[in-house]
């Protein structure tokens, strides 16, 4: 599904390098888990792979579904069935996340020429959906994030993300800020978006997550690269030795 | 004033009618006074210092009474279901019986042309009483030279349900003509209205708008009034705005700002009284070269009064927003509540924004605020919605239209809020 090959990458304008050759295969089904320190790359990595401007490629290859996505813009990689489920999701007043969501489908509808949804088609839809993350009606009609308290502003990422329906998400530090109830409401949503047709990678510093999604495949991140890779056992021995323990042994 | 030999009088640039209009001789004859000794305002001046006034300068305005009937004029399209019986139309600053329709108001009502009712009581202590802008010229050349206009005059605890629509509208005039739309409301004690005052231009001629309005507000009135300027793209317009308010009296202006090549709106609220409300929005969406400039003022002068000004702006191409917003407090206005927001969006690298609030505050137990902010859209905003499938171009357009929304949704009434939504979508959607 997702091939990510040597990739290299630089803050646009800027010389300091900041992934430097990420190699990472992703299978339809599969639920992968990216662990590393602060500055190690991980979100870096989701953001490049969805296309921020802010980041150039400079060396190196995205595949998804066989195609090249390396050089294309956000929205194209998102009607091709990419997600990122944002660290710091913005605010944006004025603009309910209904309004936003009905542009977001039907715009990927069309470029996948599936049928648009008219408004109370949509609505129908929306309401469907709220169940997952165990949101009222009225969450729909708020501006988007404007005001969510930091587990509303997660709440709301994975919401999006069931009603957009990807292929692939990025979970980027979905846990962060989060208190045990609302992680347990955010995993729970994530738990029943997952099915065998698509693939989730979760971007996390904690293991904590992993207690509430189980990934498939743990890899660890430092200094811009992919150091190990491995299964849940993994997860489990950084947890009890931290990363200074792994960088010394792998050093 | 400065000395008039450093600056080129008014006659230089627009040419009156030469022998005074018959009704209100005494208005007119002291303000043609005050013309004759005033000058025009140049960059030189402190309140002009930003503003170019080119457009107006480059040209020579002309008074001219058409008098036509314009029977052939379809205006359909501008009518207001809210007002299809509350209606004044006045094409190139002539009333137009023919296009206006006022049926139905309570008894004691007065809507109509200011020219029919030129002994009335109320319109002879009221006009001209509540414009004294200093050193001003556009004042007096409206006093001297208004040929027609609005009178609304709502006796005591009378309530006008249907908004009332004032339509200016500018035909494609071959000159460049001078035009000056005036409108006295006297509102008495606790009644109310909604006047929606609209500037059209039907062309994108040439041509000078002058408005000059004077809202006189009693005990317990309340009064909603959006003004709407979509004149001609080549237009310049000048608009003094007036409103006085008594004890209790409520008073909630919407000023949006979409046409004109100049706009130079100066907005006036005084609190004659204690314990009032009042709001001076806008909302400024320009682009191209235009130039649209507010020079308000909340002018608290007894004491318990709420004032509320957000003023939204957004620039595009190599358009120019000026703001200075005055808060005058006087000594002894005690407990004023006013707050004040100039918040601008610079939508591309070329366009300019000067910003000013200016609070003069001579009471001591007053809550007074103010904040201006210039800024673009964020990257981060647009990769947001970008990431969830819209075009860049998408995404930028619905950042700017939620940005300008917040002034639309206050708008009293449902067509016009309807209307703008679909002005806001033009200027976001214009490429």
């Amino acid at each position: 599904m997702l091939e990510i090959r040597n990739l290299h990458a630089i803050v646009e304008g800027e010389e300091l390098e900041i992934l430097k050759g990420v190699n990472l295969k992703v299978n339809k089904g599969e639920i992968h888990a990216i662990m590393g320190p602060n500055g190690s790359g991980k979100s870096t990595l989701s953001k490049v792979v969805s296309g921020h401007p802010e980041y150039e490629v400079t060396e190196g290859t995205i595949s998804f579904e066989g195609q090249d996505i390396t050089e294309m813009d956000a929205d194209e990689r998102a009607h091709l069935g990419l997600f990122l489920a944002f660290q710091y999701p913005v605010e944006v007043p004025g603009i309910t996340n209904k309004t936003l969501l009905r542009e977001a489908y039907n715009t990927i509808a069309r470029a996948n020429e599936r049928e648009e949804l008219d408004p109370l088609e949509f609505e129908d839809y929306l309401v469907s959906k709220l169940e997952i993350i165990e949101m009222k009606d009225e969450f729909l009609n708020r501006s988007i994030n404007t005001g969510f308290s930091g587990g509303e502003k997660k709440k709301n990422e994975i919401f999006q993300m069931a009603v957009l329906n990807p292929r692939l998400s990025f979970l980027d530090e979905t846990d962060s800020g989060l208190d045990i109830d609302a992680l347990k409401v955010v995993s729970d949503g994530v738990n029943k978006i997952a099915t065998p047709e698509n693939a989730i990678v979760m971007i996390t510093h904690y293991q904590r997550l992993l207690n509430y999604i189980k990934p498939d495949f743990v890899h660890v991140m430092m200094n811009g690269k992919i150091v190990k890779s491995g299964d849940i056992s993994l997860a489990e021995e950084l947890e009890a030795n931290g990363y200074d323990q792994m960088q010394k042994e792998l050093a | 004033m400065s000395s008039v030999s450093t600056k080129e009088l008014i006659h230089a640039y627009v040419q009156l009618p030469g022998v005074l209009r018959q009704n209100f001789k005494e208005l007119r004859s002291q303000a043609k006074d005050n013309l004759d000794n005033c000058a025009f305002p140049t960059k030189k001046d402190e309140e002009w210092r930003f503003t170019d006034l080119k457009s107006i300068t480059m040209n020579k305005f002309e008074s001219v009474d058409t008098g036509e009937a314009h029977i052939d004029l379809e205006l359909d399209e501008y009518h207001l279901p809210e007002s299809m019986n509350s209606r004044l139309v006045f094409i190139d600053g002539n009333y137009s019986p023919l296009h206006s329709a006022i049926e139905g108001m309570p008894d004691g009502v007065i809507v109509g042309n200011i020219n029919d009712f030129p002994e009335h009581e109320q319109l002879r202590s009221h006009l001209g009483t509540m414009t004294n802008y200093e050193d001003d010229v556009f004042v007096p050349l409206n006093d001297v030279n208004f040929q027609d206009g609005t009178f609304i005059y709502i006796p005591k605890e009378t309530v006008i349900e249907q908004p009332i629509h004032i339509l200016n509208v500018f035909t494609n005039l071959n000159n460049s003509h001078f035009v000056t739309p005036r409108v006295l409301f006297v509102g008495e004690m606790y009644s109310k209205a909604t006047i929606i005052e609209e500037h059209i231009g039907l062309s994108d001629n040439v041509y000078l708008n002058v408005p000059v309005n004077e809202f006189r507000l009693y005990s317990g009135a309340h009064v909603h009034h959006a003004r709407i300027q979509r004149d001609s793209k080549n237009a310049s317009h000048i608009s003094r705005p007036v409103a006085m308010l008594d004890a209790h009296a409520e008073y909630h202006s919407y000023t949006i700002c979409l046409g004109s090549k100049l706009f130079r709106n100066e907005p006036r609220v005084i609190q004659n009284a204690e314990e009032v409300d009042f709001t001076v929005d806008g909302l400024v969406l320009i682009d191209g070269k235009q130039i649209a400039d507010t020079h308000s003022i909340m002018d608290h002068r007894f004491s318990h009064g709420n004032s509320h000004q957000l003023h939204k702006v957004v620039v595009n191409d190599q358009a120019h927003s000026i703001f200075n917003g005055k808060i005058f407090v006087a000594k002894d206005a005690q407990k004023i509540d006013s707050f004040q927001e100039n918040r601008n969006l610079l939508i591309s690298d070329t366009g300019k924004v000067n910003t000013k609030p200016q609070l003069e505050i001579f009471a001591d137990d007053v809550r007074c605020s103010h904040g201006a902010t210039i800024g673009q859209l964020q990257d981060e905003e647009v990769f947001y919605l970008q990431s969830r499938g819209l075009t860049e171009q998408k995404s930028r357009e619905l950042l700017v239209y939620a940005f300008a929304l917040e002034s639309v949704e206050s708008m009293a009434v449902k067509s016009v809020e309807e209307l703008l939504l679909k002005e806001v979508i033009a200027y976001t959607n214009r490429d």
